[in-house]
């Protein structure tokens, strides 16, 4: 029992961090259609520019508000240089044109920064734990649900309370009838690529104090986690990349502490399979946009 | 399964040689200027790219649902390959242990060929159902889950199930000297690959599968099961990847994870897009283009301006001239393409087909044959259809019935339930309750292909033509499946129908090319095609003139006569409907509030009320 509060309470930690991605590439879709294969690349850019300040002598509390405004202006200038380019394309080209935003980015980084991995220190209390009752939590978990939560709600917020939030939902609903009501599509695809980029930073600061280090590929894996969860919650709700992500980290935890002995090493091959398989049996992931075709 | 042997063996055929002879022959030529190891090495993974990329075409040009996950079979053919075809000496060192006994197996390169792509074709088999089951409902995005899924599930095992696959350090290795030595069973996948491509692109099956492609909707209206096409193109193209998976093993003489990955998934993709996702030729051309890209981004990377033959002391452009140049290449070539081209250099473009049009005989527009007898016995029912989404319900048990020597017309105010019946009738729509059939045979609920099977064909208000196929071939695919599965009635040809509809010569242009007029056109005899016991017509003259439309009514009573069809259609132009129509009905707010003939209609007091919006005065 104490053992499955515990994988639950990491698994929330963990699917925190999925959930504000996954939030970030629901927002985009919502609007543009497209499935942000880049979307992780925020991080990447964050990233080394963490890195760059570490160097400088800056602490994490400095850093961690840099990297959200770095990602911002990262995922504003993405969608400025490539995806403005590409708005109403096809499916297929959006799909693509992500996916190669997504190497671009990296291979940028091979090139200029060099392939070798740099590594920063953590903050000090990251292995900090604390004891409720016989249950040890890590402080970091509890932070990262705290920041989340605070998050999700100032997303709510603006979601429901601004005008710009009004514009985006309508949008998300009907992107031609939002146009012709007279919503400035511009000025609602740059919003929602800055909320995209402000989600995407804020998990950016703890997946970058987890792994203390960044790299030209480390955009691969929160891109998968994001997209995945996304997915699975059913592309295009909001409420459903949240619950996906959630999904996802407690899947990941459960699933890692569960399997026996040499399959745990496949945990991540075992969460593929087991979307794949929901995919196949529920095409619309866990709550389904109506999306049919009028003919 | 080919319905012309000139058009789609014959000339398929001649234009695999030249592509093939062209392609080997500049790569050869390449080699022997630039002489080297190197050059011939570069060469050889061009050529097994080619048919990973020919592989990966025949699945996403012909189906147009996008794969991530073809790597992925790749990656399932190359361990398997590696497995069986390396010798237990050179196994026993990284995986002494292997599962099943594996490690004392070793079959030679031929036989584990043969093995791989067995077990690939099984797992894409079980995939396939899944592709299917997803396909069918969310289209695109379902599929790219799935196989981007599979990509990394093959990876993961690839690297962590270290018994096996040798994991990520050690791999599986071919001893020395065990390794390809011959271009020869590369020459001949190539050839095979190409030409399988070509042959399956012009058969029934390619041809269905593409038309799905261009309007998924609109192919089941026309009878399609797209699924079963589009399985067939998987497993096709699994097999070519298969083999082209286990030649590049062979070929690099060793196998670890990461040689079917990411990195491979987007090279084989950039390719793939920047020749023209939509045509073997412009695949080759893309491994061509591509291949070149990268070989003088890399060389431009190490050598820098010595590349150029010039050395300089202070050189501008070193900071571009560096080790990750051709990845920064690759990802511009996908993004510039996608933004500047996305259809690649060729689109649809095949040199056999070029060669067809300038080389045949040139046919004449053929006279119009005489009408068909209309099957009068054949009467659509409708009865008592409700539709109710959530509290609205959009038809309140309507019902009516026509024989197939009638026009009847539906009209009725927007919003009056008109398109939701023939939607419900064509299966597009479910009903919540109530009945269709067709001469006596119970089709509510039947899914939309086997209704148009049944007899019962629709067109749309908002044109759905296959785009990017030609005018003929828009009129060809319906008459294909008429073939398969429509009575043995006497139809009238393709180029009969083309020339009734007033389009023979536009019959090689685009569908997408035409204008609004002959779209409508072109639309009404697609959907005669398919000899069909009724035409369902919604709004065949939207957007018309007056005088279009009642050009409209000539059209649609000569076409129908020519497949001896009835038919049912909506429209709001009440010239057109009482021009055309032997019976009215009249719907509104989801149910039928007047019958009759055209006069009868036109006096009737519910009529104008509804359509005026004021009270009848009683």
């Amino acid at each position: 029992m104490t053992e499955l509060i515990q994988n639950l309470i990491d698994g929330l930690g963990r699917g925190s961090i999925y959930a504000l991605l996954a939030l970030g590439v629901a927002v985009i879709f919502g609007v543009m259609h497209l499935l942000n294969f880049a979307h992780g690349e925020l991080i990447t850019v964050s990233g080394y520019v963490a890195y760059a300040m570490f160097n400088q002598g800056w602490s994490w509390y400095l850093v961690a508000p840099l990297i959200v405004v770095v990602a911002i202006i990262a995922s504003l200038l993405i969608e400025r240089v490539a995806f403005s380019l590409v708005r109403g394309a096809s499916d297929f080209t959006l799909v693509l044109t992500s996916f190669g935003v997504h190497f671009l980015v990296s291979a940028m980084f091979v090139m200029f920064v060099g392939a070798r991995v740099k590594t920063f220190s953590e903050p000090g209390w990251i292995a900090d734990t604390i004891a409720i009752g016989p249950i040890n939590v890590e402080v970091f978990d509890l932070v990262v649900i705290g920041v989340t939560i605070v998050t999700l709600l100032l997303t709510v917020a603006i979601l429901q309370k601004t005008m710009f939030g009004l514009a985006l939902r309508a949008a998300a609903a009907d992107f031609d009838t939002a146009r012709l009501m007279g919503i400035d599509s511009n000025r609602v695809i740059r919003g929602a690529f800055a909320l995209s980029g402000a989600l995407a930073g804020i998990a950016g600061i703890f997946w970058l104090m987890r792994a203390g280090n960044t790299a030209p590929s480390s955009g691969i894996d929160p891109m998968l986690k994001g997209v995945l969860a996304a997915l699975i919650g059913g592309l295009g709700s909001m409420r459903g990349a949240v619950l996906g992500g959630l999904a996802l980290g407690v899947a990941e935890v459960v699933l890692r502490s569960q399997l026996p002995g040499e399959a745990a090493a496949l945990t991540e091959g075992v969460v593929f399979a087991l979307i794949a398989l929901l995919f196949i049996f529920r095409p619309q992931g866990i709550i389904s946009v109506a999306t049919a075709e009028r003919v | 399964m080919f319905p012309n042997l000139r058009r789609d063996v014959g000339f398929p055929f001649l234009g695999s040689v030249a592509l093939f002879g062209l392609f080997v022959g500049s790569g050869l030529l390449y080699t022997s200027l630039q002489g080297g190891r190197a050059s011939g090495n570069l060469i050889t993974a061009m050529f097994i790219d080619a048919i990973m990329v020919v592989g990966i075409q025949i699945y996403i040009g012909n189906t147009g649902v996008f794969s991530f996950g073809h790597i992925g079979f790749g990656a399932i053919a190359g361990y398997t390959f590696a497995l069986f075809a390396i010798d237990p000496v050179d196994k026993a060192t990284r995986i002494a242990d292997a599962p099943w006994g594996l490690a004392e197996v070793g079959t030679g390169p031929v036989l584990a060929a043969v093995i791989a792509v067995v077990v690939t074709l099984v797992i894409a088999a079980i995939i396939g159902i899944g592709l299917a089951r997803s396909g069918a409902q969310s289209g695109a995005v379902a599929a790219t889950v799935i196989t981007l899924a599979l990509l990394f599930v093959t990876h993961e095992l690839a690297r962590s199930w270290v018994r096996l696959t040798g994991g990520e350090r050690a791999g599986l290795a071919f001893g020395i000297g065990d390794t390809l030595d011959s271009r020869l069973p590369i020459y001949l996948a190539l050839f095979a690959s190409i030409l399988a491509a070509r042959l399956f692109a012009q058969s029934r099956a390619g041809r269905l599968s593409k038309a799905a492609r261009e309007d998924d909707l609109a192919a089941r209206a026309m009878g399609i099961n797209p699924i079963v096409q589009q399985t067939i193109a998987l497993l096709l193209s699994v097999v070519v990847v298969a083999v082209a998976s286990s030649l590049r093993v062979y070929e690099v003489g060793s196998v670890l994870p990461g040689l079917f990955f990411f990195d491979y998934t987007l090279l084989t993709l950039v390719m793939l897009v920047v020749g023209g996702r939509n045509s073997v030729t412009g695949s080759i051309l893309g491994v061509a283009v591509i291949t070149a890209a990268r070989e003088v981004a890399r060389r431009l990377g190490s050598e820098g301006y010595e590349f150029f033959g010039i050395g300089l002391d202070d050189a501008p452009l070193d900071w571009l001239f560096r080790e990750g140049l051709p990845r920064v290449v690759l990802g511009l070539a996908m993004v510039g393409f996608m933004i500047w081209r996305s259809d690649g250099l060729l689109s649809d473009w095949e040199m056999d087909n070029w060669l067809w049009r300038t080389f045949r005989d040139n046919p004449k527009m053929p006279d119009l044959p005489g009408p068909l007898e209309a099957v009068s016995s054949s009467e659509l029912q409708a009865s008592d259809v409700v539709v109710a989404f959530g509290g609205f319900r959009a038809l309140d048990g309507a019902s009516m019935a026509a024989t197939g020597d009638e026009i009847i017309g539906l009209i009725g105010p927007n919003g009056a339930g008109k398109t939701t019946l023939v939607n419900v009738i064509t299966g597009m729509v479910p009903p919540t309750s109530g009945s269709v059939s067709l001469a006596g045979q119970d089709l509510t609920g039947a899914p939309s292909f086997k209704i148009a099977r049944a007899g019962l064909v629709r067109t749309f208000q908002n044109l759905r033509l296959f785009g990017l196929l030609s005018v003929r071939e828009n009129v060809e695919i319906p008459a294909l499946v008429a073939q398969q599965h429509r009575s043995a009635r006497k139809l009238p040809s393709i180029d009969e129908l083309v020339a009734a509809a007033g389009l023979w010569e536009h019959r090689d242009r685009r569908a997408s090319e035409l204008d609004y007029g002959n779209s409508r056109r072109l639309e009404l005899a697609r959907a005669a095609a398919l000899g069909p016991q009724f035409l369902l017509l919604d709004e065949p003259t939207s957007g018309m003139s007056d005088s279009e439309s009642l050009q409209m009514i000539e059209q649609v009573r000569r076409m129908a006569s020519l497949v001896g069809a009835g038919v049912l259609v909506i429209d709001h132009d009440l010239n057109f409907i009482t021009g055309i129509c032997d019976r009215i009905y009249c719907l509104d707010q989801g149910a039928v509030i007047a019958a009759g003939t055209p006069e009868q209609i036109q006096a009737d007091p519910q009529v104008r009320a509804a359509y005026l919006g004021v009270s009848a005065p009683v």
